[in-house]
Protein backbone atom coordinates (compact mmCIF):
# COMPACT_ATOMS: atom_id res chain seq x y z
CA UNK A 1 0.00 0.00 0.00
CA UNK A 2 1.48 3.68 -0.73
CA UNK A 3 1.79 5.76 1.95
CA UNK A 4 -0.54 8.27 2.29
CA UNK A 5 -0.78 11.92 2.56
CA UNK A 6 -3.15 13.49 5.87
CA UNK A 7 -5.28 14.73 3.04
CA UNK A 8 -5.40 11.71 1.14
CA UNK A 9 -6.50 9.45 4.71
CA UNK A 10 -9.25 12.35 4.78
CA UNK A 11 -10.50 11.83 2.17
CA UNK A 12 -11.01 8.46 1.56
CA UNK A 13 -12.67 9.15 5.30
CA UNK A 14 -15.11 10.79 4.14
CA UNK A 15 -15.79 8.47 1.02
CA UNK A 16 -16.14 5.66 3.86
CA UNK A 17 -18.26 7.66 5.97
CA UNK A 18 -20.36 8.47 3.37
CA UNK A 19 -20.79 4.65 2.76
CA UNK A 20 -21.63 4.20 5.91
CA UNK A 21 -24.75 6.92 6.04
CA UNK A 22 -25.72 5.77 3.02
CA UNK A 23 -25.59 1.92 4.02
CA UNK A 24 -27.48 3.35 7.69
CA UNK A 25 -30.21 5.49 6.04
CA UNK A 26 -30.98 2.00 4.01
CA UNK A 27 -31.14 -0.45 6.40
CA UNK A 28 -32.67 1.19 9.13
CA UNK A 29 -35.66 1.85 7.89
CA UNK A 30 -35.60 -1.84 6.31
CA UNK A 31 -35.26 -2.51 9.95
CA UNK A 32 -38.30 -0.90 11.05
CA UNK A 33 -39.91 -2.22 8.20
CA UNK A 34 -39.03 -5.85 8.84
CA UNK A 35 -40.39 -5.03 12.08
CA UNK A 36 -43.73 -4.40 11.45
CA UNK A 37 -43.75 -7.58 9.28
CA UNK A 38 -42.38 -10.01 11.03
CA UNK A 39 -44.42 -8.92 14.67
CA UNK A 40 -47.22 -8.97 12.72
CA UNK A 41 -46.11 -12.73 11.34
CA UNK A 42 -45.30 -13.62 15.28
CA UNK A 43 -49.03 -12.94 16.02
CA UNK A 44 -50.51 -14.47 12.70
CA UNK A 45 -51.58 -11.21 11.38
CA UNK A 46 -49.51 -9.96 7.78
CA UNK A 47 -48.52 -7.24 9.32
CA UNK A 48 -48.31 -4.05 6.92
CA UNK A 49 -50.08 -3.92 3.84
CA UNK A 50 -51.29 -0.92 2.82
CA UNK A 51 -51.04 2.75 3.26
CA UNK A 52 -53.47 5.22 4.91
CA UNK A 53 -56.01 6.86 2.42
CA UNK A 54 -59.52 6.03 -0.07
CA UNK A 55 -61.00 3.79 -1.58
CA UNK A 56 -60.28 5.97 -4.92
CA UNK A 57 -57.41 8.43 -6.22
CA UNK A 58 -53.68 7.56 -6.23
CA UNK A 59 -53.77 5.93 -2.71
CA UNK A 60 -56.59 3.64 -3.49
CA UNK A 61 -54.91 2.97 -6.61
CA UNK A 62 -51.78 1.94 -4.51
CA UNK A 63 -53.55 -0.15 -1.97
CA UNK A 64 -55.68 -2.14 -4.81
CA UNK A 65 -51.79 -2.69 -6.47
CA UNK A 66 -50.75 -4.10 -3.22
CA UNK A 67 -53.56 -6.32 -2.83
CA UNK A 68 -53.14 -7.75 -6.22
CA UNK A 69 -49.37 -8.41 -5.27
CA UNK A 70 -51.11 -10.54 -2.42
CA UNK A 71 -51.52 -13.11 -4.60
CA UNK A 72 -47.69 -14.02 -5.82
CA UNK A 73 -45.88 -15.80 -3.08
CA UNK A 74 -42.89 -13.98 -1.97
CA UNK A 75 -44.03 -10.80 -3.31
CA UNK A 76 -46.44 -10.25 -0.88
CA UNK A 77 -43.85 -9.91 1.95
CA UNK A 78 -42.72 -6.38 0.56
CA UNK A 79 -46.47 -4.81 0.29
CA UNK A 80 -46.12 -2.19 2.61
CA UNK A 81 -42.96 -0.85 1.58
CA UNK A 82 -45.26 2.48 0.46
CA UNK A 83 -46.35 3.16 3.35
CA UNK A 84 -42.96 3.16 5.21
CA UNK A 85 -41.85 5.92 2.74
CA UNK A 86 -44.44 8.13 3.98
CA UNK A 87 -43.61 7.33 7.48
CA UNK A 88 -40.33 8.86 6.59
CA UNK A 89 -41.20 11.68 4.73
CA UNK A 90 -43.55 12.63 7.82
CA UNK A 91 -40.87 12.59 9.76
CA UNK A 92 -38.93 14.97 7.85
CA UNK A 93 -41.78 17.58 6.89
CA UNK A 94 -43.28 17.27 10.51
CA UNK A 95 -43.56 20.65 12.78
CA UNK A 96 -40.46 20.20 15.03
CA UNK A 97 -42.38 22.00 18.65
CA UNK A 98 -40.78 22.75 21.82
CA UNK A 99 -42.17 22.47 25.09
CA UNK A 100 -42.26 26.22 26.06
CA UNK A 101 -40.41 25.49 29.39
CA UNK A 102 -37.89 23.28 27.86
CA UNK A 103 -34.06 23.93 28.43
CA UNK A 104 -33.24 25.13 24.61
CA UNK A 105 -29.78 24.24 24.27
CA UNK A 106 -30.10 20.74 26.00
CA UNK A 107 -33.38 20.12 23.80
CA UNK A 108 -31.77 20.72 20.78
CA UNK A 109 -28.59 18.47 21.22
CA UNK A 110 -30.08 14.93 23.37
CA UNK A 111 -31.21 13.64 20.06
CA UNK A 112 -27.87 14.72 18.38
CA UNK A 113 -26.06 12.69 21.16
CA UNK A 114 -28.10 9.75 21.16
CA UNK A 115 -27.43 9.98 17.05
CA UNK A 116 -23.69 10.26 17.24
CA UNK A 117 -22.98 8.26 20.08
CA UNK A 118 -25.23 5.05 17.98
CA UNK A 119 -23.19 6.29 14.45
CA UNK A 120 -19.53 6.69 15.82
CA UNK A 121 -19.10 2.44 16.89
CA UNK A 122 -19.82 1.78 13.03
CA UNK A 123 -16.38 3.83 12.55
CA UNK A 124 -15.21 0.59 14.51
CA UNK A 125 -17.16 -2.35 12.60
CA UNK A 126 -15.60 -4.05 9.56
CA UNK A 127 -17.95 -4.12 6.92
CA UNK A 128 -15.61 -5.86 4.08
CA UNK A 129 -13.14 -7.90 4.54
CA UNK A 130 -9.79 -6.13 3.04
CA UNK A 131 -10.12 -3.71 0.83
CA UNK A 132 -13.70 -2.95 -0.59
CA UNK A 133 -12.93 -0.86 -4.03
CA UNK A 134 -9.72 0.90 -5.43
CA UNK A 135 -10.74 4.50 -6.99
CA UNK A 136 -9.73 4.37 -10.47
CA UNK A 137 -6.41 6.14 -11.31
CA UNK A 138 -8.28 9.13 -13.22
CA UNK A 139 -9.29 10.75 -10.45
CA UNK A 140 -7.25 13.45 -8.91
CA UNK A 141 -5.35 13.09 -5.45
CA UNK A 142 -6.65 10.02 -4.47
CA UNK A 143 -6.81 7.96 -7.68
CA UNK A 144 -4.97 4.44 -6.96
CA UNK A 145 -5.88 3.97 -3.83
CA UNK A 146 -7.78 1.47 -1.94
CA UNK A 147 -11.00 1.91 0.44
CA UNK A 148 -10.75 -0.50 3.28
CA UNK A 149 -13.95 -1.83 4.54
CA UNK A 150 -13.38 -0.70 8.56
CA UNK A 151 -13.12 3.10 8.50
CA UNK A 152 -11.03 3.31 11.57
CA UNK A 153 -8.81 -0.21 12.51
CA UNK A 154 -7.91 0.46 16.08
CA UNK A 155 -6.49 -1.86 18.56
CA UNK A 156 -8.53 -1.31 21.24
CA UNK A 157 -11.42 -1.49 19.72
CA UNK A 158 -12.87 -3.28 22.37
CA UNK A 159 -12.35 -0.58 24.74
CA UNK A 160 -13.65 2.52 22.22
CA UNK A 161 -16.55 0.62 21.22
CA UNK A 162 -17.47 0.22 25.10
CA UNK A 163 -16.49 3.76 25.40
CA UNK A 164 -18.73 5.29 22.73
CA UNK A 165 -21.69 3.37 23.06
CA UNK A 166 -21.79 4.21 27.09
CA UNK A 167 -21.87 7.54 25.74
CA UNK A 168 -25.55 6.95 24.10
CA UNK A 169 -26.82 7.09 27.57
CA UNK A 170 -26.44 10.66 27.68
CA UNK A 171 -28.50 11.30 24.79
CA UNK A 172 -31.98 9.72 26.44
CA UNK A 173 -30.73 11.18 29.96
CA UNK A 174 -30.26 14.89 28.69
CA UNK A 175 -33.53 14.88 26.33
CA UNK A 176 -35.36 13.20 29.47
CA UNK A 177 -34.68 16.20 31.07
CA UNK A 178 -34.63 18.99 28.99
CA UNK A 179 -38.42 18.28 28.08
CA UNK A 180 -39.61 19.46 31.37
CA UNK A 181 -42.02 17.25 31.56
CA UNK A 182 -42.70 14.62 34.29
CA UNK A 183 -42.79 11.42 31.70
CA UNK A 184 -39.92 12.10 30.34
CA UNK A 185 -38.35 12.48 33.61
CA UNK A 186 -39.23 9.19 34.70
CA UNK A 187 -38.22 7.78 31.47
CA UNK A 188 -34.80 9.08 31.79
CA UNK A 189 -34.36 8.29 35.26
CA UNK A 190 -35.04 4.76 35.00
CA UNK A 191 -33.50 4.66 31.93
CA UNK A 192 -29.85 6.03 33.63
CA UNK A 193 -30.16 3.24 36.12
CA UNK A 194 -30.88 0.58 33.95
CA UNK A 195 -28.52 1.63 31.50
CA UNK A 196 -26.05 2.20 34.09
CA UNK A 197 -26.16 -1.51 35.40
CA UNK A 198 -26.58 -3.42 32.42
CA UNK A 199 -23.03 -2.18 31.28
CA UNK A 200 -21.43 -4.32 33.85
CA UNK A 201 -22.51 -7.36 32.98
CA UNK A 202 -22.01 -6.52 29.38
CA UNK A 203 -18.66 -5.63 29.79
CA UNK A 204 -17.79 -8.38 32.02
CA UNK A 205 -19.47 -11.02 29.26
CA UNK A 206 -17.49 -9.39 26.48
CA UNK A 207 -14.37 -9.96 28.00
CA UNK A 208 -15.35 -13.75 27.54
CA UNK A 209 -13.33 -13.92 23.89
CA UNK A 210 -10.74 -11.41 24.94
CA UNK A 211 -9.88 -13.97 27.53
CA UNK A 212 -10.21 -17.48 25.36
CA UNK A 213 -8.28 -15.16 22.52
CA UNK A 214 -5.40 -13.78 24.86
CA UNK A 215 -5.78 -10.69 22.78
CA UNK A 216 -7.58 -7.50 22.50
CA UNK A 217 -6.90 -7.08 18.89
CA UNK A 218 -10.00 -7.53 16.79
CA UNK A 219 -8.28 -9.78 14.27
CA UNK A 220 -6.28 -12.01 16.58
CA UNK A 221 -9.59 -12.38 18.63
CA UNK A 222 -11.82 -12.93 15.15
CA UNK A 223 -9.01 -15.37 14.08
CA UNK A 224 -8.93 -17.11 17.36
CA UNK A 225 -12.85 -17.54 17.86
CA UNK A 226 -12.90 -19.28 14.69
CA UNK A 227 -10.20 -21.08 13.98
CA UNK A 228 -8.22 -22.00 17.14
CA UNK A 229 -11.09 -22.19 19.68
CA UNK A 230 -10.65 -25.12 21.97
CA UNK A 231 -13.90 -27.30 22.16
CA UNK A 232 -14.18 -26.88 25.72
CA UNK A 233 -14.25 -23.34 24.94
CA UNK A 234 -17.65 -22.91 23.29
CA UNK A 235 -19.23 -23.53 27.25
CA UNK A 236 -18.00 -20.45 28.49
CA UNK A 237 -18.42 -18.55 25.05
CA UNK A 238 -22.03 -20.01 24.98
CA UNK A 239 -23.01 -18.47 28.64
CA UNK A 240 -21.01 -15.51 27.51
CA UNK A 241 -23.43 -15.15 24.60
CA UNK A 242 -26.49 -15.65 26.50
CA UNK A 243 -25.19 -12.90 28.50
CA UNK A 244 -24.29 -10.46 26.53
CA UNK A 245 -27.57 -10.33 24.28
CA UNK A 246 -29.69 -9.56 27.49
CA UNK A 247 -27.39 -6.90 28.41
CA UNK A 248 -27.70 -6.09 24.88
CA UNK A 249 -31.51 -5.59 24.76
CA UNK A 250 -31.12 -3.64 27.74
CA UNK A 251 -28.38 -1.25 26.58
CA UNK A 252 -31.02 -0.52 23.38
CA UNK A 253 -33.65 -0.29 24.99
CA UNK A 254 -35.40 -3.13 23.75
CA UNK A 255 -38.12 -4.78 24.54
CA UNK A 256 -38.90 -7.04 27.27
CA UNK A 257 -36.35 -4.35 28.70
CA UNK A 258 -38.08 -0.98 27.23
CA UNK A 259 -37.99 0.86 30.66
CA UNK A 260 -36.63 4.17 29.66
CA UNK A 261 -39.81 4.20 26.85
CA UNK A 262 -42.50 2.32 28.79
CA UNK A 263 -45.27 2.90 26.21
CA UNK A 264 -47.73 1.66 28.25
CA UNK A 265 -46.65 3.71 31.29
CA UNK A 266 -44.89 6.26 30.47
CA UNK A 267 -46.74 7.78 27.77
CA UNK A 268 -43.82 7.62 25.31
CA UNK A 269 -40.88 7.82 28.11
CA UNK A 270 -37.90 9.82 26.88
CA UNK A 271 -39.36 11.23 23.55
CA UNK A 272 -42.39 12.53 24.57
CA UNK A 273 -41.97 16.26 23.86
CA UNK A 274 -40.44 15.52 20.84
CA UNK A 275 -41.70 14.92 17.20
CA UNK A 276 -40.50 15.59 13.85
CA UNK A 277 -37.23 14.46 12.84
CA UNK A 278 -35.74 14.73 16.45
CA UNK A 279 -37.63 12.15 17.47
CA UNK A 280 -36.93 10.27 13.54
CA UNK A 281 -33.37 10.90 15.41
CA UNK A 282 -34.09 9.22 18.47
CA UNK A 283 -36.26 6.39 16.65
CA UNK A 284 -32.99 5.93 14.45
CA UNK A 285 -30.70 6.10 17.28
CA UNK A 286 -32.61 3.14 18.64
CA UNK A 287 -32.38 0.96 15.02
CA UNK A 288 -28.65 1.78 15.00
CA UNK A 289 -27.88 0.36 18.55
CA UNK A 290 -29.43 -2.92 17.93
CA UNK A 291 -27.65 -3.43 14.63
CA UNK A 292 -24.55 -2.75 16.88
CA UNK A 293 -25.59 -5.12 19.19
CA UNK A 294 -26.14 -7.69 16.76
CA UNK A 295 -23.01 -6.52 15.07
CA UNK A 296 -20.99 -7.04 17.85
CA UNK A 297 -22.09 -9.85 18.88
CA UNK A 298 -21.51 -11.90 15.94
CA UNK A 299 -17.95 -10.28 16.02
CA UNK A 300 -17.42 -11.40 18.94
CA UNK A 301 -18.97 -14.39 20.24
CA UNK A 302 -20.07 -15.65 16.51
CA UNK A 303 -16.47 -16.47 15.24
CA UNK A 304 -15.75 -12.79 13.78
CA UNK A 305 -17.73 -10.90 11.32
CA UNK A 306 -16.33 -12.56 8.23
CA UNK A 307 -15.84 -16.78 9.54
CA UNK A 308 -18.00 -19.33 10.68
CA UNK A 309 -18.54 -19.59 14.77
CA UNK A 310 -17.62 -21.50 17.39
CA UNK A 311 -14.46 -22.94 15.44
CA UNK A 312 -16.16 -24.70 12.69
CA UNK A 313 -13.77 -22.76 9.98
CA UNK A 314 -11.15 -24.92 10.35
CA UNK A 315 -13.59 -28.15 9.26
CA UNK A 316 -14.18 -26.24 6.28
CA UNK A 317 -11.06 -25.89 3.57
CA UNK A 318 -10.50 -22.38 2.36
CA UNK A 319 -11.16 -23.64 -1.48
CA UNK A 320 -14.77 -24.24 -0.06
CA UNK A 321 -16.83 -22.19 -2.52
CA UNK A 322 -18.95 -19.75 -0.26
CA UNK A 323 -17.70 -20.20 3.10
CA UNK A 324 -13.87 -20.95 2.69
CA UNK A 325 -12.93 -17.05 3.15
CA UNK A 326 -14.15 -14.21 4.84
CA UNK A 327 -16.91 -13.00 3.42
CA UNK A 328 -19.13 -10.24 3.89
CA UNK A 329 -22.25 -12.11 3.42
CA UNK A 330 -21.08 -14.46 6.28
CA UNK A 331 -21.39 -11.18 8.75
CA UNK A 332 -25.11 -9.95 6.68
CA UNK A 333 -26.61 -13.00 7.74
CA UNK A 334 -25.41 -13.47 11.11
CA UNK A 335 -26.68 -9.88 11.57
CA UNK A 336 -29.59 -10.46 9.85
CA UNK A 337 -30.09 -12.97 12.31
CA UNK A 338 -29.64 -11.34 15.27
CA UNK A 339 -32.22 -8.53 14.23
CA UNK A 340 -34.71 -11.07 13.78
CA UNK A 341 -34.22 -12.63 17.09
CA UNK A 342 -34.39 -9.17 18.35
CA UNK A 343 -38.01 -9.07 16.95
CA UNK A 344 -38.78 -12.07 17.53
CA UNK A 345 -38.04 -11.85 21.60
CA UNK A 346 -40.08 -8.44 21.29
CA UNK A 347 -43.16 -10.39 19.75
CA UNK A 348 -42.90 -13.14 22.30
CA UNK A 349 -41.92 -12.21 25.60
CA UNK A 350 -43.54 -9.82 28.42
CA UNK A 351 -42.11 -6.69 29.84
CA UNK A 352 -39.77 -7.05 33.20
CA UNK A 353 -41.02 -4.55 35.99
CA UNK A 354 -38.45 -2.20 37.13
CA UNK A 355 -37.11 -4.40 40.05
CA UNK A 356 -37.67 -7.35 37.91
CA UNK A 357 -34.80 -5.70 35.88
CA UNK A 358 -32.45 -4.59 38.26
CA UNK A 359 -32.91 -8.16 40.04
CA UNK A 360 -31.84 -9.69 36.66
CA UNK A 361 -28.96 -7.35 36.39
CA UNK A 362 -27.37 -7.37 39.35
CA UNK A 363 -28.27 -10.71 41.30
CA UNK A 364 -28.08 -13.36 38.15
CA UNK A 365 -26.06 -11.49 35.47
CA UNK A 366 -22.93 -9.91 37.13
CA UNK A 367 -22.35 -12.96 39.50
CA UNK A 368 -23.36 -15.36 35.97
CA UNK A 369 -20.84 -13.42 33.76
CA UNK A 370 -18.32 -13.69 36.51
CA UNK A 371 -18.22 -17.31 37.19
CA UNK A 372 -18.17 -17.31 33.46
CA UNK A 373 -15.11 -15.05 33.39
CA UNK A 374 -13.27 -17.91 35.56
CA UNK A 375 -14.50 -20.53 33.80
CA UNK A 376 -12.97 -18.92 30.75
CA UNK A 377 -9.72 -18.37 32.56
CA UNK A 378 -9.88 -22.12 33.28
CA UNK A 379 -10.37 -23.86 30.25
CA UNK A 380 -7.45 -20.37 28.53
CA UNK A 381 -5.04 -21.93 31.06
CA UNK A 382 -5.68 -25.51 31.19
CA UNK A 383 -7.34 -26.45 27.48
CA UNK B 1 -32.15 -23.24 44.81
CA UNK B 2 -34.50 -24.11 42.29
CA UNK B 3 -36.11 -20.30 41.58
CA UNK B 4 -32.54 -19.92 40.92
CA UNK B 5 -32.07 -22.45 38.84
CA UNK B 6 -35.42 -22.00 37.11
CA UNK B 7 -34.67 -18.36 36.63
CA UNK B 8 -31.15 -19.26 35.24
CA UNK B 9 -32.50 -21.66 32.69
CA UNK B 10 -35.70 -20.09 31.50
CA UNK B 11 -37.44 -22.91 29.95
CA UNK B 12 -40.69 -20.74 30.01
CA UNK B 13 -38.90 -18.12 28.07
CA UNK B 14 -37.66 -21.36 25.37
CA UNK B 15 -41.39 -22.35 25.11
CA UNK B 16 -42.73 -18.74 24.46
CA UNK B 17 -39.72 -18.54 21.13
CA UNK B 18 -40.76 -22.15 20.04
CA UNK B 19 -44.18 -20.71 19.78
CA UNK B 20 -44.03 -17.94 17.91
CA UNK B 21 -41.42 -19.05 15.69
CA UNK B 22 -44.00 -21.38 14.77
CA UNK B 23 -46.33 -18.99 13.97
CA UNK B 24 -43.73 -16.57 12.20
CA UNK B 25 -42.56 -20.06 10.02
CA UNK B 26 -46.54 -20.90 9.69
CA UNK B 27 -47.42 -17.84 7.65
CA UNK B 28 -44.01 -16.63 6.47
CA UNK B 29 -43.58 -19.59 4.85
CA UNK B 30 -47.09 -20.64 3.32
CA UNK B 31 -46.56 -20.90 -0.48
CA UNK B 32 -49.79 -19.27 -1.20
CA UNK B 33 -51.64 -17.00 1.00
CA UNK B 34 -54.90 -16.78 -0.95
CA UNK B 35 -55.18 -21.02 -0.70
CA UNK B 36 -53.83 -22.05 2.65
CA UNK B 37 -54.50 -19.09 4.85
CA UNK B 38 -52.84 -19.54 8.08
CA UNK B 39 -52.95 -16.01 9.53
CA UNK B 40 -56.40 -15.25 11.60
CA UNK B 41 -56.86 -11.79 10.24
CA UNK B 42 -59.21 -10.59 6.95
CA UNK B 43 -58.05 -8.21 4.49
CA UNK B 44 -61.78 -5.96 5.10
CA UNK B 45 -61.82 -3.61 2.36
CA UNK B 46 -61.05 -5.68 -0.32
CA UNK B 47 -62.11 -8.88 0.95
CA UNK B 48 -65.85 -9.05 2.11
CA UNK B 49 -66.01 -9.06 5.56
CA UNK B 50 -67.25 -12.70 7.48
CA UNK B 51 -69.24 -11.91 10.24
CA UNK B 52 -70.80 -14.78 12.59
CA UNK B 53 -74.08 -16.61 11.90
CA UNK B 54 -75.60 -14.49 14.26
CA UNK B 55 -74.81 -11.30 13.92
CA UNK B 56 -77.42 -8.13 14.40
CA UNK B 57 -77.19 -5.82 11.70
CA UNK B 58 -80.13 -3.42 10.28
CA UNK B 59 -83.39 -4.44 10.25
CA UNK B 60 -85.27 -5.81 6.99
CA UNK B 61 -88.48 -6.93 5.60
CA UNK B 62 -88.37 -10.28 4.34
CA UNK B 63 -90.14 -11.27 1.06
CA UNK B 64 -91.24 -14.84 0.20
CA UNK B 65 -91.22 -16.48 -3.56
CA UNK B 66 -93.59 -14.27 -5.10
CA UNK B 67 -91.52 -10.96 -4.30
CA UNK B 68 -94.28 -10.39 -1.60
CA UNK B 69 -93.94 -8.92 1.65
CA UNK B 70 -94.30 -11.26 4.41
CA UNK B 71 -95.51 -8.95 7.35
CA UNK B 72 -99.09 -9.42 8.32
CA UNK B 73 -98.82 -6.64 10.33
CA UNK B 74 -99.61 -8.04 13.73
CA UNK B 75 -97.66 -5.08 15.53
CA UNK B 76 -95.69 -7.26 18.00
CA UNK B 77 -92.65 -5.86 17.46
CA UNK B 78 -93.85 -2.61 17.87
CA UNK B 79 -94.71 -4.20 20.82
CA UNK B 80 -92.14 -5.39 21.48
CA UNK B 81 -89.63 -2.80 20.44
CA UNK B 82 -87.44 -1.00 23.59
CA UNK B 83 -86.70 1.98 22.27
CA UNK B 84 -90.24 2.50 19.90
CA UNK B 85 -88.01 2.47 16.56
CA UNK B 86 -90.52 0.83 14.31
CA UNK B 87 -93.82 2.01 13.70
CA UNK B 88 -96.11 0.90 10.93
CA UNK B 89 -99.51 1.36 9.04
CA UNK B 90 -101.55 -1.15 8.06
CA UNK B 91 -103.40 -1.67 4.71
CA UNK B 92 -105.04 -4.10 2.07
CA UNK B 93 -104.26 -5.44 -0.69
CA UNK B 94 -106.15 -6.77 -3.33
CA UNK B 95 -105.61 -10.71 -3.58
CA UNK B 96 -104.29 -10.94 -0.35
CA UNK B 97 -106.25 -12.68 2.73
CA UNK B 98 -104.08 -10.90 5.57
CA UNK B 99 -102.79 -7.30 5.82
CA UNK B 100 -99.92 -5.82 4.61
CA UNK B 101 -97.79 -2.91 5.66
CA UNK B 102 -99.08 0.22 4.10
CA UNK B 103 -95.73 1.80 5.46
CA UNK B 104 -93.39 0.55 7.47
CA UNK B 105 -90.85 2.76 9.55
CA UNK B 106 -87.61 2.12 10.84
CA UNK B 107 -85.46 4.41 12.64
CA UNK B 108 -82.33 3.12 12.48
CA UNK B 109 -80.77 5.88 15.01
CA UNK B 110 -82.27 4.85 17.62
CA UNK B 111 -82.54 0.58 17.16
CA UNK B 112 -80.10 -0.80 19.71
CA UNK B 113 -80.02 -3.91 17.73
CA UNK B 114 -81.83 -5.97 20.22
CA UNK B 115 -83.21 -8.55 18.06
CA UNK B 116 -86.27 -8.57 20.08
CA UNK B 117 -88.81 -7.60 17.16
CA UNK B 118 -87.31 -10.94 15.13
CA UNK B 119 -88.04 -12.83 18.03
CA UNK B 120 -91.05 -12.02 18.97
CA UNK B 121 -92.33 -12.26 14.55
CA UNK B 122 -94.35 -15.63 14.53
CA UNK B 123 -94.09 -14.98 11.16
CA UNK B 124 -90.41 -14.89 10.43
CA UNK B 125 -91.31 -12.02 8.19
CA UNK B 126 -88.16 -9.43 9.77
CA UNK B 127 -84.55 -10.13 10.24
CA UNK B 128 -81.95 -8.35 11.65
CA UNK B 129 -79.37 -8.90 7.95
CA UNK B 130 -75.44 -8.88 8.09
CA UNK B 131 -74.93 -5.47 7.41
CA UNK B 132 -72.98 -3.21 9.53
CA UNK B 133 -71.60 -0.76 7.49
CA UNK B 134 -74.64 1.53 7.96
CA UNK B 135 -73.11 5.30 7.97
CA UNK B 136 -74.76 7.52 6.09
CA UNK B 137 -74.13 11.15 5.03
CA UNK B 138 -77.71 12.50 5.87
CA UNK B 139 -79.35 12.58 8.95
CA UNK B 140 -82.52 11.77 7.24
CA UNK B 141 -81.07 8.96 5.73
CA UNK B 142 -81.20 7.28 9.04
CA UNK B 143 -85.07 6.77 8.73
CA UNK B 144 -86.06 4.00 6.54
CA UNK B 145 -89.09 3.16 5.34
CA UNK B 146 -90.66 1.04 2.37
CA UNK B 147 -89.99 2.40 -0.90
CA UNK B 148 -87.42 5.05 0.56
CA UNK B 149 -84.82 7.48 -2.24
CA UNK B 150 -81.73 6.00 -0.69
CA UNK B 151 -82.51 2.81 1.50
CA UNK B 152 -85.51 0.53 1.54
CA UNK B 153 -86.45 -0.90 4.78
CA UNK B 154 -87.14 -4.32 2.11
CA UNK B 155 -83.60 -4.43 0.55
CA UNK B 156 -80.18 -4.17 2.00
CA UNK B 157 -78.62 -0.79 2.46
CA UNK B 158 -76.40 0.10 -0.53
CA UNK B 159 -73.86 1.34 1.37
CA UNK B 160 -72.33 -1.82 2.75
CA UNK B 161 -70.60 -2.12 -0.38
CA UNK B 162 -68.45 -4.76 1.23
CA UNK B 163 -69.92 -6.36 3.72
CA UNK B 164 -72.88 -8.98 2.50
CA UNK B 165 -75.68 -9.51 3.42
CA UNK B 166 -76.43 -13.11 5.08
CA UNK B 167 -80.76 -12.86 3.88
CA UNK B 168 -81.72 -10.99 0.59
Amino acid sequence: MPEMTPVQTLLIAIIQIVLVIAFVFVVVPLTIFAERKVLGFVQQRLGSTRIAGKLRGITGLQNRFMWGMGRFPIIHYFRGLPGLVGDIVKLFIKEDIRPAKADRFVYLIAPCVSMIAAMLVYAMIGFYPGTLFTIPSFIPLIGGLPVGGTIADVNVGLLMLLGIASVGVYGIVLGAWASNSKYPLLGGLRSAAQMVSYEVPLTISMLTPVILAGSLNFNEMTRVTATGLSPWGVIPLFIGFFAYITCGFAESNRLPFDMPEAENELVAGYHTEYSGMRFGLFYLAEYINMSIVAALASAFFFGGPWLLPFGLQRFIPETAFWIGQPHWYIFAVKIVFFLFVYIWVRGSWPRYRYDQIMDVAWKYLIPMTLVNLVLAGIVRYFA
Amino acid sequence: MKKFLKTLIPTELAKGLLLTGKWFCQVMFSPNRGKSKLHIVDEYPEVPAKVQPRFRGRLQLLKDAQDEIICVCCMACIKACPTNAISLVAGKKEGRKTRIPESYDFELERCIFCGFCVESCTFNAIALNHQFELAVYNREDMAIGLGGVFQSIDKPSPVGKFSYSGKE
